[in-house]
């Protein structure tokens, strides 16, 4: 187990209920994969710093959490195919 | 020989060490890196504030003998940068705080 951070763009523009059940889908995404969440922190609306498709707007969220390095590979995929992600990172730390 | 001679000429004029070619500006610059001096300094992509101070203007990453840190430390400050561009914390180019920077 190795601690990561994680940290997503999701689209601005989705309402209320569908941003927390994205938020919690990614948590869930998480737990499939065997990791052990350690602190969720959402940032909320930032101002993007050059455009995204063609959005200005997205909603920061920071996880910081624990994986088998074997994991991370599905985590990155589902990540990707999660189309209300705009941008993910997902950074090793010590 | 051609070039010689007009050496000699302004010879006395000029100041001492003129002719080294030390005529360009001298800028002062941090002499310590302060990733190792302050140990308990994170390099962190997240922070945006640090990240702006090792970009200029143009959004590049500014040289090591601008900001003074050392070679191992600016490698992470490279890659945090990345980082930080990555997920649109800071721009790839121009100047984030510019008003319709696009």
């Amino acid at each position: 187990m190795h601690n990561y951070e994680l940290v997503y763009i999701l689209q601005a523009d989705l309402d209320e209920a569908t941003l927390t059940g994205a938020v919690d889908a990614i948590e869930a995404l998480i737990k499939n994969s065997k990791g052990e969440i350690a602190k969720v922190d959402k940032w909320g609306k930032r101002r993007l710093a050059y455009p995204i498709r063609k959005m200005r707007e997205g909603f920061y969220v920071f996880i910081s959490f624990q994986m088998e390095p074997s994991e991370i590979v599905n985590l990155k995929r589902a990540l990707g195919y999660n189309e209300q992600v705009l941008r993910y990172i997902v950074v090793r730390v010590n | 020989m051609s070039d010689y001679k007009p050496r000699s000429e302004s010879r006395g004029e000029g100041r001492e060490g003129r002719e080294g070619g030390s005529n360009r500006r001298y800028i002062s610059r941090p002499k310590f890196c302060q990733f190792c001096s302050d140990q308990k300094l994170v390099i962190d992509y997240k922070n945006v504030e640090m990240m702006t101070r090792f970009v200029n203007e143009t959004g590049k990453i500014r040289p090591r003998r601008q900001t003074g840190t050392c070679a191992r430390h600016q490698r992470e400050v490279a890659s945090a940068i990345k980082n930080a561009r990555h997920i649109a914390l800071i721009p790839f180019e121009g100047d984030l705080w510019s008003e319709n920077s696009y």
